[in-house]
């Protein structure tokens, strides 16, 4: 338990610090698109309401609230791809 | 199996980050991130499909289909309040899986601190969020900063509440209230052009509420993605906070350029016609444009392109000038020029194109203000003193298209104005492109 929770831990440090060190170099022509593609990860919350949905049990208003929940995160994923592509698409046929 | 699956959606989410470093590849790092994404969600099901009733698929494919209706339908000025909006859907979606979290009695002790905690980020990002979008689109007047600070001394206050009924119903609807109200009033009382920084601020929280919901349900791929979009908000929010000189808590406490400064002209400004810009124009060898909110407000990225065409065609080189707070939101002038299909190349930073200005001749300034106030340079007393802006007043010649002489975010006066070396256009800036764009007809 202990071991695992520390693995998780590092895995956290080692993911924000190669994001920090990634997302420096992103030119700030590619500041927008980089904001909606990584908002459009955020939704990936989604794999968690995914994952409690089958064991909420009979608890009719915890279910609505979970498929909230999927209502927001996929329109946030879906969305967020979709917006972040058209505005790629703009810096694409520059090329 | 599923491990293996989860592995590749982690190593593809961080190529995707990586290929987003160039704008030449940058459409290929979506495709990654979309396909990691595909792959984490996928791997959650297990393999079980058949745990999940109708409801649950009808949610999904409606609001899927409903996201790429929104994304196709909006237009590049409105992408900040879009991502505002879907900043907040995520926020909230995060936080409604904490709420349910912490309904489930047998949680253990230290997944309920983290499980109030991602509650509380995630829904104060939902209520920030909206309030962001309203602030956006204009519908929504700065609350004053006393309400700001009233609240701040009351939110600890409230806080107590619970403790002191002992209180152990509706604890979590109580705290989640709190949450809400934090957000709203916290994003109220500050003012629209410092949204840059509040919408990567939110970014980072959604991020972070989704991070911590991943250790809720001990999901390895939902802490790694937040923690990247975590790390990608805050970058970006430094960033803006730099570029203003300012420090995050001081955007965040509000109420700036609402001080009264003596905000008066010492004389009138040199005032020109859309025909005198175009000689002027026409007779130069280099331009630089500084496009700002005012070029969004007026939808005149078409009008830019139209007269950099024609300057291109006269072999006047034109160059355009990025300050990184320009704008609602980071990068948002980028976006709006490349919507228009005018070359990344030809789009330059403060760093790179400030020492250009003195040999240029031609600066245009589209709609933008306190970005090119020399006062940040000079004077100590000033609100934006250390800011860094763009040096326009250094070119041989400056044209500012701009409405009126109103004071920009600030809400000082902007000297350039009024330098010898400056003349204004008063119109609004796609109605005074168009009428230049004309001129150059019967040069």
């Amino acid at each position: 338990m202990e071991a695992t929770f520390l693995l998780t831990l590092l895995i956290t440090f080692l993911a924000s610090f190669i994001g920090y060190e990634l997302i420096s170099k992103i030119p700030q022509t590619l500041h927008t698109p980089l904001m909606s593609g990584s908002n459009a990860i955020s939704g990936i919350t989604l794999i968690a309401a995914i994952l409690i949905y089958p064991e909420v049990g009979d608890s009719q208003i915890l279910q609505i609230i979970v498929l909230i929940a999927i209502a927001f995160a996929t329109l946030n994923i879906v969305g967020g791809f979709s917006v972040t592509g058209r505005i790629l698409g703009m810096f694409k046929k520059n090329d | 199996m599923i491990e293996i699956i989860l592995l590749i959606s982690a190593i593809l989410f961080i190529f995707a980050l990586k290929l987003f470093g160039r704008p030449s590849t940058a459409h290929r790092a979506n495709s990654f991130a979309m396909l990691a994404m595909a792959l984490a969600v996928f791997s959650a099901f297990n393999f079980d499909f058949s745990k999940y009733d109708s409801a649950f698929y009808i949610t999904i494919v409606v609001s899927g289909l409903l996201g790429v209706l929104i994304s196709k339908r909006v237009q590049m000025t409105q992408m900040p309040e879009l991502v505002g909006l879907f900043n907040g859907f995520g926020g909230g979606a995060s936080g409604a899986i904490a709420y349910v979290e912490l309904s489930n009695t047998s949680l253990p002790i230290s997944d309920v601190f983290v499980a109030i905690f991602s509650m509380v980020i995630g829904i104060f990002t939902f209520s920030g969020s909206l309030i962001a979008v309203l602030k956006l689109r204009g519908k929504l007047n700065n609350f004053s900063t006393k309400l700001g600070n009233i609240f701040s001394v009351f939110l600890p206050t409230i806080l107590i509440i619970p403790a002191v009924l002992e209180m152990d119903t509706f604890l979590n609807e109580f705290i989640i209230l709190v949450a809400l109200i934090a957000g709203v009033i916290r994003v109220a009382v500050i003012g629209g052009a410092d949204m840059p920084v509040v919408i990567a601020f939110l970014n980072s929280l959604s991020g972070i509420a989704a991070m911590s919901a991943g250790f809720i349900v001990n999901s390895i791929i939902l802490i790694v993605a937040g923690a990247l979009v975590g790390a990608s908000g805050i970058i970006l929010t430094l960033l803006m906070c730099a570029a203003m000189n300012r420090t995050l808590l001081d955007v965040l406490k509000g109420g700036f350029g609402t001080t009264n400064i003596n905000n008066e002209y010492t004389k009138d400004p040199i005032s020109t016609s859309p025909e005198d810009v175009a000689i002027e124009l026409s007779y130069a060898e280099s331009v630089v444009i500084v496009p700002g909110y005012g070029m969004a407000v007026a939808q005149a990225q078409a009008a830019v392109k139209e007269l950099t065409n024609t300057l291109k065609d006269k072999n006047i080189e034109v160059k355009f000038a990025i300050h990184p707070v320009a704008g609602r939101m980071p990068g948002h002038m980028n976006v709006l020029l490349a919507e228009v299909d005018i070359d990344y190349e030809d789009m330059f930073t403060l760093e790179d194109i400030n020492s250009e200005f003195s040999s240029t001749d031609v600066v245009l300034v589209l709609g933008a203000n306190d970005v090119v106030n020399p006062l940040a340079r000079t004077d100590e007393e000033s609100p934006i003193y250390g800011m860094p802006i763009l040096d326009v007043d250094l070119a041989k010649q400056v044209v500012v298209l701009k409405r009126s002489m109103s004071p920009g975010y600030a809400g000082i006066a902007n000297p350039l104005f009024i330098n010898d070396n400056a003349k204004m256009l008063f119109a609004d800036a796609k109605e005074g492109l168009e009428n230049i764009i004309k001129s150059f007809e019967l040069v």
